[in-house]
C-alpha cells in the first residue's frame, strides 16, 4: 500500500482535512498549485507553541509566511495531558517524537480537535495576491501536515500541549526545564 | 533500493517545537564536558576552539559536534555544539597539570578537580554540588533532559577504570588512533546497557577493536561471537593472535555441545546457521554479543533474526562494513536486535521514516533518523581516517574449510602417501601434482572436480570472497582479484557476474589476445560504466599493468612468492598515488595454504620454502617434512 503523500498518519491528516474544507462548496485551484509547492521543497518551516514560521520559494519569489495557532485552553492542556499520560502507560515503547494514533483518537473522541479550522488561523503572507488564503499559506499548512507525518508529536505542541514523557524524568537525569540559565555556566 | 546519495547526511536542523536555531549561543569561554558516548572530554565553548585549547595547554583532540545543552537568554536548550574530542586518557593527563585557579571556566575547573581526586570518594560526592551544569550538560537522546553530576562522576570513574583494565589486558597489536577511539566507545556500549553498531569500512581492523572489548570485559559473564560459517576460522585465529589469554570455544559442526558453564570472560565462537536452531545460545544469559557481518540479519522475518533478536545479553554489538545507514529496512532490522524499541516498530518506522525518505526526500526526517541513531552507530571510512592508515594495508583473512572440501582433502593426501612419490623427477612430478590438487580443493571442489559451476556452501574460501567483493561493490569501490588457475578464474567470473549485478565481470588471462587484454585495463581504468570487480591471472598480469583504480587487491589463492605477489599488488598501487590499497590474502585455515602463510610469515622453518620457489622446494622435503606441511590441522578446523 502507497501511503498518502499529506497525511499518512491521523495526526498530519487532521491538518489534510482542515485545509481541503476551502474546497467544500466548490473545486479551489489553489490545493493542487500549493500541494506542488510543498512537493518541491519550495515549503522551510519552523514551528513553536502557537506559531508556524516558513518562507515559500514560488515564481522566482520567497515569500515569508507568519501563521498564529490558537492554543488549547489550560484545562484542554491539563486534558491532554492526561491522555497522553494514559497513552503513554499503553505504548511505552515509542521512538522519539512519536505518539500513538490511538491518542488521536482519544482526542477526537474527547471533542479536542488537533488541528485547528482555517477561520481560526491569523495567517499572513507577503504576497500581492488578494486571496486569502493564498497559495502559500496552504503550501505551508501542507508542508505542515508533512512534517507532523514524520513526527507527530509536533502537532501536540504547536497547540500548546507538553510532548515529553510527562512521568518525572527518570532517576539520573535532570530535565532542562529545570534548569537555570543564569548559573549554567557556573561563572 | 538505494535512494539518494547519502540520505540522512543531509544535517538541517530538524523543524518542530523543539527547532533549533542555526547560530548556537556559545559562552565565550573555553568549557569542558564528559560525553559518555563518545567516551571522551569534549572541548567547547569559544569560536576560535582550536586556538582556545592549545592557549588552555590541552590536548586538540578531534574535531566533532555533539549534543549537548547550552543556555540561551532566559532558558537552557539542546544544541548541537561544535567541540573537539579528546580520550580520556590524555584528557586526564592533561588536566592534572596545574593551572592558575581563576583563569579558567568552572567546568574546566571542576574537571581538574575531579581527575585529582579519583579515589576519594567523599571528596567526589562533594564535587558532585558544586559541579555546574555546563560541566556535565550530555543531553538524553531525547533532548530533553542531562544527566546529573552524580551519575556522571560515577561513569567518569567507570570509564577510566575501563580504560585501565584494557591497558592490564594483554593485546597483541598496536591499536592506530581511531581503533583506539572505536574500543573506547564500544567499551562504553556495556556500561550504559546499550548496544550498537560498529559499521567501519572494510579493512579498518573491525575484528581487532571488537577483540579488545571482549578482553576487556572478564568477569561478567561470557561472550558470544556469531559470525557466517566462512569467518568461524578467522575469529579464532584472531582471538588467539591478538588475546591468547581469551578462553575460546568453537560452538558449531554437528557435534556441538555447549559446556554446562562457560566461566565469564571466555568468548563462545558459533555461525548464523546454529543460532537459528540452537535453543542452548538464547538460553544462555551473556555479556557481550557480537553479531559480525551483520547483514546476515537484514531480514526481520528470517528465522536467524528472530533467534538474534532473542538473546539475552548486556550489550549486542553488530558489525558491518555496509553503510546501513542508506538501507533503511536493513538498519531498523539491525537496530532492532541492538537497541530495541529505538527505531520503533517496523511498521511505525516505514510511516515516519522510510516513506518520507524515500518517497520525497524528506529532509526533515533524514535529520531526525540521524540524530536518533548517531549516538548508537560509528562508522569510519578509509578517507575518514586516511591520515591513520599505511600507502597499503595488509589484511589476512583465515577462511573455514567446508565438509567437502575437508574430506577431498584427506582422500588426496592419503592416496598420494600411500601411492608413494618415488624419487627424482618422478618425485618431483608427483608433489607438485599434489599441492596442486590440494590447492584446487581449498579454492572450490568444483575447480578441482573440474565442474562447470561453483556453488555457495562449498567453499568457505569462495564463500567469503563472494561476501567480500559484494560489500566492496556496494561501498562503490573498485578490486582486482588475482588467482593462479584459469578454470578457477572463469568459475569467479562466472558466479561474480550472477550475484554482483554489475553486469559480465572481465577475466584477464594468459588466452586473450593483446588486443583484447589491452581493452580490458583500458576499460577498468577509464569506462565510466566498467565492471568494478577484474579477474586477472597472475601470470598475464605481469606486463607493467597499471590499474590504479583499483583500491582493493585480493589474492584468491597463493604464489608462495612473496615477491611475484607483490608486484601484482603494486598493479594498483603506484608509488606517490594518494588514495590507499587494501590487500586481502585469502587463506584456507588447517591446510598447506595455511601452514606455508605461516611460515612466510615467521621466516622459519624450512628456510628454502620461505624464500620463494616454493613448490620446487617442498619437492625435495622427505616424506615426513611433506606430511607436516601438507597434513589437515584438524585442531585448527574445530
Ligand atoms: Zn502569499
Amino acid at each position: 500500500m502507497i501511503a498518502a503523500e499529506f497525511g499518512s498518519t491521523p495526526w498530519g491528516r487532521a491538518w489534510v482535512r482542515s485545509v481541503a474544507a476551502i474546497a467544500a462548496s466548490g473545486p479551489n485551484a489553489l490545493l493542487p498549485r500549493a500541494r506542488t509547492l510543498a512537493r518541491n521543497h519550495a515549503v522551510e518551516l519552523t514551528t513553536e507553541p502557537g506559531r508556524i514560521e516558513a518562507r515559500v520559494s514560488a515564481a522566482d519569489a520567497v515569500q515569508p509566511v507568519h501563521i498564529d495557532v490558537p492554543l488549547w485552553s489550560p484545562q484542554t492542556q491539563a486534558q491532554v495531558r492526561r491522555l497522553l499520560e494514559k497513552s503513554l502507560a499503553e505504548h511505552p515503547v515509542l521512538i522519539a517524537g512519536d505518539l500513538s494514533d490511538s491518542f488521536e483518537a482519544d482526542l477526537r473522541q474527547e471533542g479536542i480537535p488537533v488541528a485547528a479550522g482555517l477561520d481560526e488561523l491569523r495567517a499572513e503572507c507577503a504576497c500581492r495576491s488578494r486571496k486569502r488564503p493564498c497559495v502559500h499559506i496552504l503550501a505551508t499548512l501542507y508542508a505542515l501536515a508533512q512534517q507532523i507525518d514524520e513526527r507527530p508529536a509536533l502537532a501536540v505542541g504547536l497547540r500548546g500541549g507538553a510532548t515529553d514523557p510527562v512521568a518525572p524524568p527518570l532517576p539520573g537525569w535532570i530535565a532542562l526545564t529545570a534548569l537555570d540559565p543564569v548559573a549554567f555556566y557556573g561563572d | 533500493m538505494p535512494v539518494a546519495a547519502n540520505p540522512l547526511q543531509p544535517a538541517t536542523p530538524r523543524a518542530g517545537v523543539a527547532s533549533e536555531p542555526d547560530a548556537v549561543p556559545l559562552p565565550g569561554r573555553l568549557q569542558a564536558t564528559f560525553v559518555p558516548n563518545e567516551n571522551a572530554m569534549a572541548w567547547w565553548g569559544v569560536q576560535l576552539l582550536e586556538q582556545a585549547v592549545q592557549e588552555h595547554g590541552l590536548p586538540a583532540g578531534r574535531p566533532g559536534t555533539c549534543r549537548l545543552a547550552v543556555a540561551d537568554g532566559s532558558r537552557v536548550r539542546a544544541a548541537t555544539v561544535p567541540v573537539r574530542l579528546v580520550d580520556l586518557d590524555s584528557a586526564v593527563h592533561a588536566l592534572r597539570t596545574p593551572v592558575p585557579p581563576d583563569e579558567e571556566s568552572a567546568s574546566l575547573r571542576t574537571w581538574r578537580e575531579a581527575v585529582r581526586m579519583l579515589d576519594d570518594d567523599d571528596a567526589f560526592a562533594a564535587l558532585g554540588e558544586r559541579m555546574p551544569a555546563a560541566a556535565h550538560g550530555a543531553l538524553n537522546a531525547e533532548g530533553t533532559a542531562i544527566v546529573t553530576p552524580t551519575v556522571l562522576l560515577t561513569e567518569f570513574r567507570q570509564a577510566l577504570r575501563a580504560r585501565a583494565a584494557l591497558r592490564s589486558t594483554t593485546i597483541h597489536a598496536t591499536l592506530r588512533p581511531y581503533q583506539q577511539h572505536g574500543v573506547a566507545w564500544l567499551t562504553a556500549r556495556p556500561r550504559s546497557g546499550q548496544g550498537g553498531v560498529l559499521a567501519d569500512e572494510m579493512g579498518l581492523g573491525k575484528t581487532l577493536q571488537a577483540i579488545c572489548l571482549l578482553a576487556s570485559r572478564r568477569t561478567v559473564g561470557p561472550h558470544l561471537v556469531v559470525c557466517p560459517t566462512s569467518l568461524i576460522g578467522n575469529w579464532r585465529r584472531e582471538l588467539a593472535r591478538f588475546s591468547p589469554d581469551t578462553v575460546v570455544v568453537s560452538h558449531h559442526g554437528a557435534q556441538r555441545k555447549l559446556p554446562s558453564t562457560v566461566p565469564p570472560g571466555a568468548v563462545v565462537i558459533t555461525s548464523y546457521p546454529v543460532l537459528r536452531r540452537d535453543t542452548a545460545l538464547t538460553r544462555t544469559r551473556w555479556d557481550v554479543v557480537i553479531l559480525d557481518e551483520a547483514q546476515q540479519i537484514k531480514n526481520p522475518d528470517a528465522q536467524v533474526s528472530r533467534a538474534a533478536a532473542k538473546l539475552t545479553a548486556t550489550a549486542a554489538i553488530a558489525m558491518t562494513g555496509t553503510p546501513v545507514e542508506n538501507r533503511l529496512d536493513e538498519l531498523w532490522a539491525i537496530l532492532h536486535v541492538t537497541n530495541p524499541g529505538l527505531l520503533g516498530s517496523r511498521n511505525r518506522f516505514r510511516q515516519l521514516f522510510v516513506t518520507p525518505i524515500e518517497q520525497r526526500r524528506s529532509a526533515t526526517a533524514a535529520a531526525a533518523l540521524h540524530t536518533l541513531i548517531q549516538p548508537h552507530l560509528l562508522r569510519r571510512t578509509k578517507a575518514d581516517v586516511a591520515a591513520d592508515l599505511p600507502p597499503k594495508l595488509y589484511s589476512t583473512v583465515v577462511c573455514t574449510l567446508s565438509d567437502e572440501q575437508a574430506r577431498l582433502y584427506r582422500k588426496a593426501v592419503d592416496r598420494a602417501f600411500s601411492d608413494g612419490f618415488g624419487v627424482g623427477i618422478a618425485r618431483r612430478g608427483r608433489v607438485l601434482a599434489l599441492l596442486t590438487e590440494l590447492k584446487q580443493i581449498c579454492n572450490h571442489p568444483a575447480q578441482y572436480l573440474r565442474e562447470e559451476k561453483a556453488e555457495l556452501g562449498r567453499s568457505g574460501k569462495f564463500d567469503r570472497a563472494a561476501e567480500m567483493l559484494a560489500e566492496i561493490v556496494d561501498d562503490g569501490e573498485r578490486a582486482l582479484v588475482f588467482t593462479q588457475y584459469r578454470a578457477m578464474g572463469e568459475l569467479l567470473a562466472d558466479h561474480l557476474t550472477e550475484t554482483l549485478g554489475a553486469g559480465p565481470t572481465p577475466f584477464l588471462h594468459g588466452g586473450l589476445s593483446a588486443g583484447r587484454r589491452e581493452e580490458l585495463v583500458r576499460d577498468f581504468q577509464e569506462s565510466a560504466d566498467a565492471p568494478p570487480v577484474l579477474l586477472l591471472s597472475l601470470r598475464a598480469a605481469g606486463f607493467g599493468l597499471n590499474l590504479t583504480r583499483a583500491t582493493h587487491v585480493m589474492h584468491y589463492d597463493r604464489w608462495w612468492n612473496p615477491a611475484v605477489e607483490e608486484q601484482a599488488t603494486d598493479r594498483a598501487h603506484r608509488i606517490g598515488q594518494r588514495r590507499g590499497v587494501t590487500v586481502h590474502t585469502l587463506v584456507t585455515g588447517g591446510t598447506l595454504e595455511d601452514h606455508i602463510a605461516a611460515m612466510h610469515e615467521n621466516k622459519r622453518g624450512f628456510a628454502k620454502i620461505a624464500l620463494g620457489r616454493t613448490d620446487a622446494a617442498l619437492a625435495r622435503l622427505s616424506d615426513e617434512e611433506l606430511h607436516a606441511v601438507i597434513d589437515l590441522d584438524s585442531g585448527a578446523l574445530a
